[in-house]
C-alpha cells in the first residue's frame, strides 16, 4: 500500500462522520450505523473507532492491539479498501469536501460481529504450507553453534516476504478467494515462495510439489489487488508468478535452488561459552532439574477463592 | 449467507464471482490490474458466447446455401448489425489477446514483476511499478488504437 507520509502532519476534517456496518450473530441482521465525532491531528481511524466506542456506542465490536502497524489484528475495509485501522489517518481518507469515513468487516473473512472477523481458516492455510525452515538433518540443526551461509543478495531476494505480519489484508483484497474458499490466498502463496527462494531451507521440492494444484497458484490470475493493500510492502502478487514460473522450470526438469551449507569453524577453534548475565541466573537455593523432574503444583482454585 | 453455526450464526461475507466482473466491489488506490483483470474475465465470457453465435453462423452457407450467404455478407458495409457484430467482437478479441500475452509473461515466466526490494516510503510494492504497469498501459493503448482501425476497415472500407 502507499502511504502519504504528510498524512499526519494534515489537520483532518473538525467533524466526521463514521459509517460503521454493524452485524448481530444472534438475529443475522446486518445494518450501518452513522457516527459524528471530532477529530485532531493525526487522529487515525482506530482512535475514531475507540472514541466512539468509549463515548457514543459501546456495542461496536472490533479487534485491535499493537496500534502501531505490527500485530496485524486491526484490519478492516476502510472506503471500500482494506487497510490496517491503526495505520489510516482519517486526514488521507476524509476530505473537507467528504467528510465521511464508511467502515466495514474484512471480506473473505467470516464475520463473528461488526467489524471482528474470524481468522480461523486463514491460519489453517498459513499452517498448512509449513512456514518455517525445514533442514533434512534434524541433529545438525538442533545441535548447531554456526549458522546456514547466505549471501547478501540471497537474502535480499527473500527478505520483502519475511515481513508479513498475518494481517489478512491480501487475502481480503482477492477477487479469487472472494469466490473460491480453497484457494490458498496470496499471504499463504507468498510464504510458500519465500522458503522455496530460502536457500536455508532444503524442503523445496517438497514445497513445489505440495502446492501445484488448483488451489494453489495456478488459481491467481494476477489482479495483484494483494499488493496494492498490503501495509508491509510484502508484494505477495510477484511472489505468486514467481512461484507459479518456479513451478513451470520445476516441472520441465529446469528449476534449481542452491541449498545453503553450515559455516564451519575454524579448526581448533572451540565457541566460548557465553556465561549467563545476572538476570537469568536462577535465585540462589532453585534446584532447576528438580522442578523439571518434579514440577511444583500450584493451588489455583485456592488461590482464585 | 447468514449460516447456523452452534447457538450464533456466522456471517460468510465472501462477495463470490461478482468479484471478478464487477471492478467496484472494493475500491483499491493504485490497482490498474484489477481493472484489466476484470475486463479479461467479462471479455473472456462474451468471447465463449461470441464463440457459440460463431459455430451457428458459419454453418449458415450449408443451410441457406453459398449464394445467399455471399449475397448477405456483400451488404455488409456502412453501420449494419453484421459490421456491428464484427466490430464489437474485434474489440472483445483484440482486449483478450493483448492483455492475454501480457499475462503470460508475468505469470508464467515471472518477467516484467519487478525485484524484491527493501521497504522504503512510499511503500510501493515493486512489482506495481515494474514494466507489467508500462505493458499493462500499452496493452490499453494498443487495443483502442486496434480497435479503432478495425471500425474504420469495418464500417469505412
Ligand atoms: S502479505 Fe501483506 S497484506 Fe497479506 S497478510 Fe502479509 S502483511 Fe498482510
Ligand atoms: S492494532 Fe496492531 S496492526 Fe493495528
Amino acid at each position: 500500500m502507499t502511504f502519504d507520509p504528510k498524512a499526519a502532519t494534515r489537520t483532518p476534517p473538525k467533524k466526521v462522520v463514521f459509517k460503521v456496518k454493524r452485524y448481530n450473530p444472534e438475529t443475522g441482521k446486518t445494518w450501518w450505523d452513522e457516527y459524528e465525532i471530532e477529530t485532531y491531528r493525526g487522529m487515525t481511524v482506530l482512535d475514531a473507532l475507540l472514541k466512539i466506542k468509549e463515548e457514543l456506542d459501546h456495542t461496536i465490536v472490533l479487534r485491535y492491539s499493537c496500534r502501531m502497524g505490527v500485530c496485524g489484528s486491526c484490519g478492516m475495509i476502510i472506503n471500500g479498501m482494506p487497510r490496517l485501522a491503526c495505520q489510516t489517518q482519517i486526514a488521507e481518507v476524509a476530505t473537507e469536501s467528504n467528510p465521511v469515513v464508511t467502515v466495514e468487516p474484512l471480506k473473505n473473512h467470516p464475520v463473528v460481529r461488526d467489524l471482528l472477523t474470524d481468522f480461523t481458516a486463514f491460519f489453517e492455510k498459513h499452517r498448512s504450507v509449513k512456514p518455517y525452515t525445514i533442514r533434512k538433518n534434524i541433529e545438525e540443526r538442533e545441535t548447531g553453534d554456526m549458522e546456514y551461509l547466505m549471501t547478501p543478495e540471497e537474502h535480499e531476494m527473500l527478505y520483502e516476504y519475511t515481513l508479513c505480519i498475518s494481517c489478512g489484508l491480501c487475502y481480503s483484497a482477492c477477487p479469487v478467494a472472494a469466490s473460491d474458499k480453497r484457494f490458498l490466498g496470496p499471504q499463504a502463496l507468498a510464504y510458500v515462495w519465500r522458503y522455496v527462494a530460502d536457500p536455508r531451507d532444503e524442503a523445496w521440492r517438497e514445497r513445489l510439489e505440495e502446492v501445484d494444484k488448483d488451489e494453489g497458484p495456478w488459481s491467481c490470475h494476477y489482479a495483484a489487488s494483494c499488493s496494492a493493500v498490503c501495509p508491509k510492502m510484502v508484494d505477495p502478487a510477484a511472489a505468486i508468478q514467481r512461484l507459479r514460473s518456479a513451478l513451470v522450470k520445476y516441472r520441465m526438469g529446469m528449476y534449481k535452488k542452491r541449498v545453503a551449507k553450515k559455516a564451519t569453524r575454524p579448526e581448533g577453534q572451540v565457541k566460548p561459552k557465553k556465561p549467563l548475565p545476572p538476570e537469568a541466573q536462577t535465585l540462589p537455593g532453585v534446584d532447576l532439574e528438580a522442578l523439571e523432574r518434579e514440577p511444583p503444583v500450584v493451588p489455583v482454585e485456592q488461590l482464585l477463592a | 449467507m447468514a449460516e447456523k453455526d452452534g447457538k450464533v450464526k456466522v456471517l460468510e461475507n465472501r462477495p463470490g464471482w461478482i468479484a471478478s466482473i464487477n471492478p467496484w466491489v472494493l475500491k483499491i488506490i493504485n490497482n490498474p490490474e484489477r481493472t484489466a483483470f476484470v475486463l479479461h474475465r467479462i471479455t473472456g465470457l462474451l468471447m465463449a458466447l461470441i464463440i457459440m453465435a460463431h459455430i451457428y453462423v458459419t454453418g449458415t452457407p450449408a443451410r441457406v446455401g453459398w449464394e445467399a450467404w455471399a449475397e448477405e455478407i456483400s451488404k455488409a458495409h456502412g453501420i449494419t448489425p453484421v459490421t456491428l457484430y464484427f466490430f464489437f467482437f474485434a474489440g472483445i478479441a483484440w482486449y483478450h489477446g493483448l492483455n492475454g500475452i501480457r499475462l503470460l509473461l508475468t505469470e508464467f515466466f515471472g518477467v516484467c514483476i519487478g525485484k524484491p526490494e527493501k521497504p522504503k516510503p512510499p511503500y510501493e510494492a515493486p512489482s506495481l511499478k515494474a514494466c507489467q504497469r508500462k505493458l499493462l498501459y500499452l496493452v490499453f493503448l494498443l487495443w483502442g488504437v486496434l480497435w479503432a482501425l478495425t471500425g474504420y476497415i469495418v464500417f469505412f472500407k
